[in-house]
């Protein structure tokens, strides 16, 4: 069955194991299971068969012991001698499918599908030159990274002192703030007392040259309506003004007019300033030119305004009162405003309080100077809470075995491919931008560490980035190994939205040997 | 996730990675798609008025009558004139006898003014089929009588109808009530016809005078110009609609017209619209309704007790079918009736069928068995050539695989979790910007060392092809169409631009032979750079799909060669690029090697190019569930070589239905997982142990069958009988299996019933054949045929078994991939049915190549009687040499542990004992190591 050329190569590379006298595909540490024998043992189930039914290319045990060197047992496993290099196991189903899986090419002895040549030495030495260089880069990489040990943990320590620090600031501080606190009430109260003095008097004040007003308005009314200047209104005079007419059938009766003239014939000034007008004001409508009216009207709407507290008016819908009454005083303050910013007109100016007395003005400073301390103190206490909440957090970070990343904190690490810069801001977040320009993506923020049950710090993760469109918020996982330096290496998208980075860092190096516990054990 | 929103993402993938411009487009053209959900780009029988036309016909007041003066008969078929009454438009109807059982019923226009499209022979047709003898037994005024063999067709008169009768049964009928109606090409009227109703009379042709006034009758605001949303379909020929109906009395049950996603068994459309059949490319589609899909296949089979039919609707423009049933649409009241009155009528299902153009080309088929029907399918349109064996193992897709090193970090995984697969594909983005036969440089450097790094391990790369071109002038396959004239026109005659994936596009002509010749030579190694014989090729968006277009498609009015307008023949473009691209495939290994191509659209014929897949299905049981009869449907209408996306297209499956869907997907005669962009990847490797676990051993099922799938896809290349096929094939006598979907037989001789609902941990299943017994093929734990059996279900079991009486040969080495298991030994289960026997077949050859055809394969016969398992050679044209061997034989059902057991060949020397192992609680006998040669004539004897 053999081919001729492999033969060479069976008897040069792959002799070895058959001069052992144990069968295929063993490692000889297994030769003493397989001691020629009338029978063999199945080396797990017990089971006995003949001995010449090992490697004849049937399975024969249910743990398939009696068939290492064919595929004829799926569960079995071959082993590559692999002189050269390492030595290792295969899944049998690999023995002689055509391929070459064994760098000594032993798995493929029945050599009718593929001659395998035995390339172990070439790739042995390839693989020991790498592992040098992997081991050299190991060990320059962890020199540096005992300057991150350092540095995370001088950062560990400081940022302790410093919460510590501030922790003490804080306290003192509370005590500050509730002293000035008081002092403040303290100041307050006189300051109230003499600004509602102040006020109470102006509204008083306000009062009085509102009635004037009203006073002046009624005579300039009762001049007008006295038409014959005799000093009264009598009946006649009202029913020349049609908005007296209540019945509205065009024009005004005697009745109407009486009714106006509160049952009297005729009134003088005094009566009519004191029972009549109160009561025409709503009605009454000037015949006097256009602008003189217009300057009447105006006069009577400031007038109106005056009293805010005013009921509103009977149509006023009622469910939306409450907030039509807050928009309202909104807007009237800032109508009120503006009005004072902006229309500072002689007139107007009558109608501001008058400043402060120097005695509450005082009072006022005084109160200022106590609230600005408060709020001083206030604001420090709240800036040295927010430090502690950041030290506090920067500290529950976990940064790895002895705070070797801590130093990464603070940095951020770029790469750009054909169309973007991706960006690497380690324990804080992930983004992306176009390089052509344009907005940075969020691939996420610091999430946790995620590599698997060996080492968690293998791998990092961020998450909520920038939620995908019709898909889901971006992440981004990012895996590390040993640099020299801090370079973001790769950046991909294998599924949509979920990213994947290659970060190189000194803090990943490790002097043990990454191999050391890889060694091939025995399957059985 | 809503419908638009998908569209969205699909319209506008990668949406980070497309310039400006496009996003723009993208954008606005999200807009427009947003105004609807996905349901309503589709026309409704009362949007197209053609359908509306026929629909609205009424039985019994047919105006078709045939002129027995202008009968005139030949030794296998007959002409006779067909005049409608109502405007005096002539006919010519002609019936050919045929051979396998067939007659041909074609009805065209006797002088029509323009010609009618008729689907050249050879495309969908794989030839002139043969003609057989008729005999005229009668004519009379009333009817006309012949005969063909034991089938006879009586035609009378007034109204037209056809009646044929199987030994004097009555198994179809046609325009029994009479809903014929042929729309003759006719001029437009110039003015409109309210205004000078009297004047009108005035038609170049004095048979158009005639016609005028019926004519304007029949004018209705659809016939001219229609409009559907915001499309008009210029019609500048007309109305050209052609309908007629078939009733199949005696029948209750029908199948067939893929595609739909539907149940197998037909239903009754009375309350529903027809089922259409237009090829669409339809976004997340809608599931148990008769709305149209990708693909096209208007052959219905009637199925009862006694026989089985089918009637061929030989035309490629969009079609509708209704569907009525005496019983399944009579009122609950009506069958009170009935048993009241004793009434026992006969079960009757009428159908309806009306095209938008062409002619009406009726092949009808009589049985009267279903192999027979298949038969006669197949002598029609041909059947699914062999493919290699990788095709038939398992696929591994994604949109997409984005560059080089994922697609071999995927192959890597593959085989480090020691999961089988074959072929690996590629979606849209390995292109250079969506323009096919290109590749995107950054990503894909080095194409063919890629795809060398796969095929030392036997697998193959799977490219996608779409038939869009992208309007680039540096696009050297689009100049070149373009420059040669090749594109396919819009209806003033310039290139017509529509909008895909690359953006702005056209679309080659490949309706048009000398367009798919130029089209074969892009695939040879030396046109398709970077490309190797490695690398297959994936036809998807061949509706064709057009973003822009009226329904997602062309627009109607689109021309092709010869002056045929895409309404002419919209549902066998597809079939077309398929062909095309699977002949460019052939060629470049000169025609020694077998190839694959996957279509998502296809016509009656697709099955002879191309594997089919059920288009972009969604991550959810019910898909899983459907995708079932979908299978079996297509299977029917002889598109063997189908399957749908296991896991589903769009959408997250969750690991349990992602693991009953490979359970499922391994009895897919196509079996290929696929996921959308924006999906999560689901690799199995991916997925929980215990998940992966599982999809390894459903995996390896596949794998270790292939020796029969192989057998079965040679047998139907022979035979034309589905592989994936329904309960009722086998056991036709069976009325309780005449509606089964949810199980199926693979063959004959593996019964599977999969899990499709959640959280299932145990099913009924219904064991046919009441004479039979079925083996579990995992414990050969033993269920009896004809009853229904409550089996375990957990997530680790798939309810599948082999049958009593049948020997399958298996190869149970698990490899990395099929072609790595060439040449290892078969295992043979063998189970025996209650009088101890079995039989088998096996077919072998090089697995790869056409050298089959020249007589190197093996088809062997296992037979087991009376203690003797022999081997034989059932087809001494074929020899193969191979080094297939037997390793090992299982006879289950085996009674008592044998005392010695020993195998001679042919010659009868050289007896040799071999051991044995018989298992007393499985009754399972395994015979170790004959060792014999698979080639080798040889004998067992068991005493």
């Amino acid at each position: 069955m053999l081919n001729s050329v492999l033969i060479v190569f069976t008897l040069l590379q792959l002799g070895s194991s058959e001069n052992l006298s144990h069968p295929r595909g063993i490692p000889a540490s297994k030769a003493s299971f397989y001691r020629p024998a009338e029978t063999f043992r199945c080396i797990q189930s017990g089971k006995t068969i003949p001995f010449e039914y090992i490697n004849d290319d049937y399975c024969d045990c249910e743990d398939g012991s009696d068939e290492p060197g064919t595929s004829a047992c799926p569960m079995m496993r071959y082993y590559c001698e692999n002189l050269g290099h390492k030595p290792e196991y295969i899944l049998s189903s690999r023995v002689n499918d055509g391929i070459c899986d064994c760098c000594d090419g032993s798995d493929e002895f029945e050599g009718e599908k593929i001659q395998c040549l035995n390339f172990c030495e070439e790739i042995g030495r390839k693989d020991r030159e790498e592992k040098e260089k992997e081991k050299k880069l190991q060990e320059e990489g962890s020199k540096i990274k005992l300057n991150y040990i350092q540095q995370g943990q001088k950062i560990r320590e400081e940022k302790k002192a410093r919460l510590d620090q501030v922790e003490k600031e804080k306290d003192e501080m509370t005590e500050i703030k509730s002293d000035l606190e008081n002092k403040k009430t303290e100041a307050e109260t006189p300051e109230k007392e003499a600004k509602e003095r102040h006020e109470k008097a102006w509204e008083e004040e306000k009062a009085k040259r509102k009635a004037e007003k009203e006073k002046q308005t009624a005579l300039i009314v009762f001049d007008e309506i006295d038409s014959n200047d005799d000093q009264h209104v009598e009946m006649g005079e009202i029913m020349a003004h049609s908005e007296f007419d209540i019945d509205a059938d065009g024009t005004v009766s005697h009745d109407e007019a009486k009714e106006y003239l509160e049952e009297l014939e005729r009134v003088g000034r005094d009566d009519f300033i004191e029972k009549i007008w109160p009561n025409i004001k709503e009605i009454f409508k000037s015949k006097k030119s256009d602008s003189e009216a217009k300057g009447d009207k105006d006069s009577q709407s400031t007038e109106e305004k005056v009293p805010d507290l005013t009921p509103p008016v009977a149509d006023d819908d009622e469910d939306d009162y409450d907030g039509d009454d807050d928009e309202e005083d909104v807007d009237k303050q800032r109508v009120s405003e503006n009005q004072d910013v902006e229309n500072k007109t002689p007139e107007e100016d009558e109608d501001k309080m008058p400043d402060y007395d120097e005695e509450t003005k005082q009072l006022i400073a005084a109160a200022d100077d106590a609230r600005n301390q408060f709020n001083d103190a206030d604001r420090k206490l709240r800036d040295a809470e927010t430090e502690m909440n950041n030290l506090k957090s920067f500290l529950d970070l976990d940064f790895g075995h002895q705070d070797v990343y801590a130093s990464l904190k603070g940095q951020c690490f770029e790469m750009t491919d054909r169309e973007y810069t991706y960006k690497l801001c380690p324990f804080e977040k992930a983004s992306q931008r176009p390089k052509s320009g344009g907005t940075e993506t969020s691939l996420g923020v610091w999430g946790h560490w995620s590599g698997d049950e060996t080492n968690k710090y293998s791998a990092m993760k961020y998450e909520k980035g920038q939620n995908c469109w019709n898909g889901p918020d971006r992440s981004a996982h990012v895996i590390l190994q040993c640099g020299m330096e801090n370079i973001l290496l790769s950046a991909s998208e294998p599924s949509r939205c979920e990213y994947q980075f290659e970060f190189a860092t000194p803090a990943f190096c490790s002097q043990e040997d990454p191999n050391a516990n890889k060694e091939t054990h025995d399957e059985l | 996730m809503t419908d638009r929103k998908m569209a969205m993402s699909i319209q506008c993938a990668l949406i980070s990675q497309i310039k400006m411009l496009q996003l723009l487009f993208c954008l606005s053209y999200f807009v427009i798609l947003s105004s609807a959900v996905s349901r309503e780009n589709f026309k409704t029988c009362e949007q197209s008025g053609f359908c509306k036309r026929n629909r609205a016909m009424q039985p019994g007041q047919s105006p078709y009558i045939a002129l027995v003066d202008s009968l005139q008969v030949q030794a296998n078929s007959l002409n006779i004139q067909l005049l409608n009454k109502n405007n005096n438009v002539r006919l010519k109807l002609e019936v050919f006898g045929l051979q396998d059982n067939m007659f041909r019923v074609k009805i065209n226009e006797l002088s029509p003014i323009k010609e009618r499209y008729e689907i050249p022979v050879g495309d969908s047709l794989i030839e002139e089929p043969k003609l057989h003898n008729i005999n005229l037994s009668q004519k009379d005024k009333d009817k006309v009588v012949f005969t063909m063999d034991s089938n006879k067709v009586v035609m009378s008169v007034e109204p037209f109808r056809m009646d044929i009768y199987s030994n004097e049964d009555p198994v179809i009928s046609i325009n029994a009530q009479g809903l014929m109606k042929f729309e003759h090409y006719r001029k437009k009227e110039e003015a409109p016809p309210a205004e000078n109703e009297e004047e009108k009379p005035e038609g170049e042709e004095k048979k158009e005078e005639e016609n005028a006034a019926e004519t304007k009758t029949e004018e209705e605001p659809d016939m001219w110009e229609e409009t559907f949303k915001t499309f008009t379909d210029s019609k500048p020929h007309g109305p050209s609609s052609v309908g007629i109906d078939v009733s199949f009395p005696g029948f209750e049950d029908v199948y067939g017209i893929p595609e739909h996603a539907d149940t197998m068994a037909l239903k009754t459309t009375k309350t529903t619209d027809p089922y259409r059949l237009f090829n669409l490319d339809v976004f997340e589609y809608e599931l148990y309704n008769p709305m149209a899909l990708y693909g096209a296949v208007p052959l219905m089979y009637a199925h009862n007790e006694m026989r089985t039919v089918g009637i061929f609707w030989h035309n490629a423009a969009e079609t509708w079918i209704d569907i009525s049933s005496n019983t399944a649409d009579k009122s609950v009241f009506s069958h009170i009736a009935d048993f009241v009155k004793g009434n026992n009528e006969i079960p009757q299902t009428d159908t309806h069928w009306f095209s938008e153009s062409g002619v009406i080309d009726i092949f009808i088929l009589l049985g009267p068995t279903p192999s027979n029907v298949f038969k006669q399918y197949a002598r029609l349109t041909g059947t699914t050539p062999l493919p290699p064996l990788y095709s038939i193992a398992y696929h591994q897709c994604r949109w997409n695989y984005n560059d080089q090193d994922d697609v071999k970090s995927v192959d890597a995984n593959f085989d480090k979790y020691d999961l089988p697969y074959d072929v690996i594909w590629l979606d849209i983005e390995h292109t250079d910007g969506k323009k096919y036969f290109t590749w995107a440089h950054e990503k894909f450097p080095h194409p063919e060392e890629m795809i060398k790094n796969l095929s030392v391990k036997g697998r193959k790369l799977v490219t996608i092809v779409d038939p869009h071109l992208k309007r680039e002038d540096g696009y050297s396959v689009y100049t070149d169409a373009r420059d040669k004239g090749y594109l396919v026109k819009n209806k003033d005659g310039n290139d017509y631009d529509g909008w895909c994936w690359p953006g702005s596009s056209s679309w080659p002509d490949f309706t048009n032979a000398e367009v798919r010749e130029w089209w074969t030579g892009k695939f040879s190694l030396s046109e398709y750079k970077g490309s190797t014989p490695d690398l297959i090729v994936w036809n998807d968006m061949n509706e064709p799909s057009v973003f822009n277009g009226p329904e997602i498609t062309f627009h109607k009015d689109v021309k092709h060669m010869n002056g045929f307008e895409n309404r002419d023949l919209h549902n066998i473009y597809g079939l077309y690029v398929h062909q095309a691209t699977m002949e460019g495939l052939l060629r470049r290994s000169g025609g020694k090697e077998r190839s694959f191509v996957l279509t998502r659209a296809f016509f009656a014929g697709s099955q002879r190019h191309s594997a089919v897949w059920t288009g972009d299905n969604i991550g959810e049981w019910s898909h899983l569930k459907v995708s079932i009869p979908m299978v079996l449907s297509l299977n029917l209408a002889g598109i063997t070589f189908s399957g749908a996306d296991v896991g589903g297209f769009f959408k997250n499956p969750e690991h349990e239905l992602i693991t009953r869907w490979y359970q499922t997907g391994v009895f897919y005669p196509f079996l290929r997982a696929h996921a959308h962009l924006d999906t999560k990847r689901r690799e199995p490797y991916l997925l929980p142990e215990e998940h992966m676990n599982i999809i390894r051993e459903a995996l390896r099922l596949r794998y270790s069958l292939l020796p029969y799938w192989y057998t079965l896809f040679y047998q139907a290349e022979q035979d034309g009988l589905p592989i994936f096929r329904p309960l009722w094939v086998d056991y036709p006598k069976n009325k309780e299996v005449f509606r089964m979907d949810d199980q199926f037989l693979l063959g004959s001789s593996i019964l599977a019933k999969p899990i499709t609902d959640q959280g299932t941990t145990n099913t009924n299943v219904y064991f046919p054949g009441r004479h039979d017994i079925w083996y579990d093929i995992e414990t050969y734990e033993v269920y009896d045929g004809g009853v229904t059996k409550n089996v375990a279900a957990p997530l680790d079991k798939i309810p599948v078994y082999q049958k009593g009486g049948s020997i399958i040969p298996r190869k149970l080495r698990p490899r990395r991939s099929s072609s790595l298991m060439y040449q290892d030994p078969f295992t043979l289960i063998v189970c025996l049915d209650q009088q101890g026997s079995a039989k088998g077949e096996l077919y072998l050859d090089d697995y790869h190549t056409f050298q089959y055809r020249n007589g190197e394969y093996l088809l062997r016969e296992f037979t087991f009687n009376n203690n003797n398992l022999s081997s034989k050679n059932i087809d001494p044209t074929g020899q193969f040499n191979t080094r297939e061997w037997i390793e090992k034989i299982i006879i289950v059902g085996y009674p008592k542990n044998p005392l010695n057991i020993s195998i001679k060949n042919f010659s009868g020397e050289n007896s040799k004992r071999l051991d044995h192992k018989y298992n007393s609680e499985e009754k399972s006998l395994t015979i170790r190591k004959p060792g014999v040669n698979i080639a080798d004539v040889w004998t067992i004897t068991i005493e």
